[in-house]
């Protein structure tokens, strides 16, 4: 088979997985300020419990696990560098993992659908969070950006997890 | 000499020593299955969580529970487990349905617990089916206070409301944050932690560790709303009975019911201002003050948290192992809260409270290692509980009064019970 002209939305899904891989490595190695750069300045990050349906639990009426606007996930970076942001000092080792990307317009805004397995290991722990992403991205000023991301635990509770105290 | 570790509760050299054996030891662990979550009130769930004809599972000391309510409104609370062969009946989390069938050999139940058929019932003798050995376990004993329910697997001892001792004023007043009801916001942080369950006891209401562990939640508080400082960390801690306590403090975040930050802004500050208002009309200026500027962390004997805090959190957790625990935590809210403050309401349990919080994951790093650190045996053998002990005036908040009345509870618990 030959394919003289490659599809508009296998080249969409080329441009979101360069993202999601860039983000997933610089969370990887807490690159955190180049993280938070690769979101708009009203971005939202969220991470729904395991008893509510996280496609479309709303977090404003339902008890999340992490519920973050633009100024928290500043916050958010902001303590991670502390040492006094104790879980995470000395830092876990962490690997992301995004696969099965899936990408489409409604708009201005792409609509990215993937799957992940995050791992955190550090001491006596190692721990894997399983689950998808729901990323909604804008174009600003020629590059793509993240507005919204949605981490869905696949799990049936965060145990033996007792912290996200990474970035999903 | 008693065969379990015992504390050493001595006054007058205000010494207060807990021995680390009671975090590590099996026979200890055991020990306490039979003489505290077997004998005491256990919390179950709130009245909100089921509206007519629903049910929920849940595991309350590690033995699965069926909690249901019927069409006409009556509670129950029943072992999940088939009378027939012991396989779990209900292997849903939450829903709702008249009837209950067991999908090993279809054995089908009612919301009360009663049998209402069972596949080839000619193989069994008449009146089988009405045999109370065969229809599903009631718990022994499920009491109210309100709209908390607690269960226990005790066929005697005293009521809940004597139980609660003191502490149910408490559940009282945080019922009173509404005029029409509390009720569980939807959504259950459920997690896990490698340590010992009385050091989440202990941390729940320990108003020492805060500047220290949580150093970067007051930071984030200061940089985010401008507002530490405005109200000081204050207060006290008080002894409620039967080894329930509490601490009750001023503290600088804001609070729904009804304590006003800059971060929620003139509009919001008009909110609050109504909500207050309502409030005094309600419970009266001196209830109203309580209410709203006051937090109260409490720990009801051995394993129910009621925070009344920057958001309400009720929080149960339960032992596997001397070193594990589960934990479930749900957020208790006003029915009548406007889109506004529920919105706010929950982004202020979510900035300090559960394992993405600012501060609970730093909590976490602290039981977990302390459970690591009493690996090291050896002459390091107790923990010191004594700050505060024979201080002048009585405890304040930051003094460890409230884990003591927690650990003499559970040193007399354990000295009743035979090994």
């Amino acid at each position: 088979m030959v394919i003289d002209q490659i599809p508009e939305n296998t080249l969409l899904r080329l441009a979101v997985e360069d993202l999601l891989f860039q983000e997933a490595d610089l969370l990887d190695q807490w690159r955190l300020d180049e993280w938070l750069a690769l979101y708009t300045a009203d971005a939202h990050y969220y991470v729904p419990p395991s008893d509510v349906d996280g496609d479309t639990a709303d977090p404003d009426t339902a008890l999340f696990y992490i519920a973050d606007d633009h100024i928290r996930m500043s916050e958010r970076v902001i303590r991670l560098k502390k040492v006094g942001a104790h879980s995470e000092h000395p830092r876990s080792k962490v690997r992301h993992l995004v696969s099965n990307v899936r990408a489409h317009r409604e708009g201005d805004v792409i609509h990215a659908r993937s799957s992940f397995v995050v791992w955190r290991s550090k001491d006596i722990t190692s721990d894997a969070f399983v689950g998808h992403y729901l990323h909604q991205i804008v174009q600003a000023d020629g590059v793509l950006k993240i507005a919204k991301k949605t981490c869905v635990l696949d799990m049936e509770a965060l145990r033996p997890h007792a912290r996200i105290s990474i970035i999903l | 000499m008693a065969d379990f570790p015992q504390i050493i509760d001595d006054k007058p050299t205000s010494r207060f020593l807990v021995p680390r054996e009671a975090f590590t030891s099996n026979v200890t662990f055991e020990r306490e299955c039979a003489a505290i979550f077997d004998r005491c009130w256990l919390y179950l769930g709130h009245a909100s969580e089921l509206e007519p004809g629903a049910f929920l599972t849940r595991k309350v000391a590690r033995r699965p529970i069926l909690f249901t309510r019927e069409k006409d409104g009556t509670f129950h609370a029943m072992f999940n487990a088939c009378p027939h062969r012991g396989a779990l009946v209900c292997r849903e989390r939450k829903g709702s349905a008249r009837a209950f069938m067991c999908m090993y050999h279809g054995w089908t139940f009612g919301s009360d617990g009663h049998l209402m058929t069972l596949p080839g019932s000619s193989g069994y003798p008449e009146g089988f089916k009405t045999d109370p050995q065969k229809q599903l376990v009631h718990v022994p004993r499920m009491e109210r206070f309100g709209d908390f329910f607690f269960i226990s697997f005790a066929h005697d001892g005293e009521d809940l409301a004597t139980y609660l001792a003191e502490a149910g004023d408490y559940l009282t007043l945080v019922s009173e944050h509404s005029a029409s009801g509390m009720q569980i916001v939807g959504g259950t942080q459920e997690y896990a932690i490698r340590g010992n369950w009385k050091l989440l006891a202990e941390n729940s209401f320990d108003g020492y560790h805060a500047a220290c562990n949580h150093s970067t939640y007051l930071e984030y508080l200061k940089n985010a709303n401008g507002a530490l400082g405005a109200t000081p960390l204050v207060g006290n801690a008080h002894d409620l009975g039967n080894g329930h306590a509490m601490v009750e403090y001023t503290a600088p975040w804001g609070r729904p019911i009804a304590h006003w930050v800059p971060l929620w802004g003139e509009e919001g500050k008009v909110e609050i201002a109504a909500i207050h208002n309502a409030l005094q009309q309600r419970v009266g200026p001196e209830r109203a003050e309580r209410i709203a500027h006051k937090n109260r962390n409490m720990v009801i004997f051995p394993n129910l948290v009621v925070n009344d805090i920057m958001a309400v959190t009720v929080r149960t957790f339960y032992p596997t192992a001397p070193d594990y625990m589960e934990i479930n935590a749900w957020a208790l809210a006003p029915r009548e809260e406007s889109e506004w403050l529920r919105k706010y309401r929950l982004y202020n349990f979510t900035e300090f409270l559960g394992p993405g919080g600012f501060a609970t994951p730093d909590d976490v790093e602290a039981i977990e290692k302390c459970q690591q650190g009493y690996a090291t045996g050896g002459d390091a053998l107790f923990n010191d509980i004594s700050k505060g002990m024979n201080r002048d005036g009585g405890p304040l908040f930051d003094d460890e009064e409230q884990m003591r009345c927690f650990w003499r509870e559970w040193d007399k618990r354990l000295a009743a019970v035979e090994a």
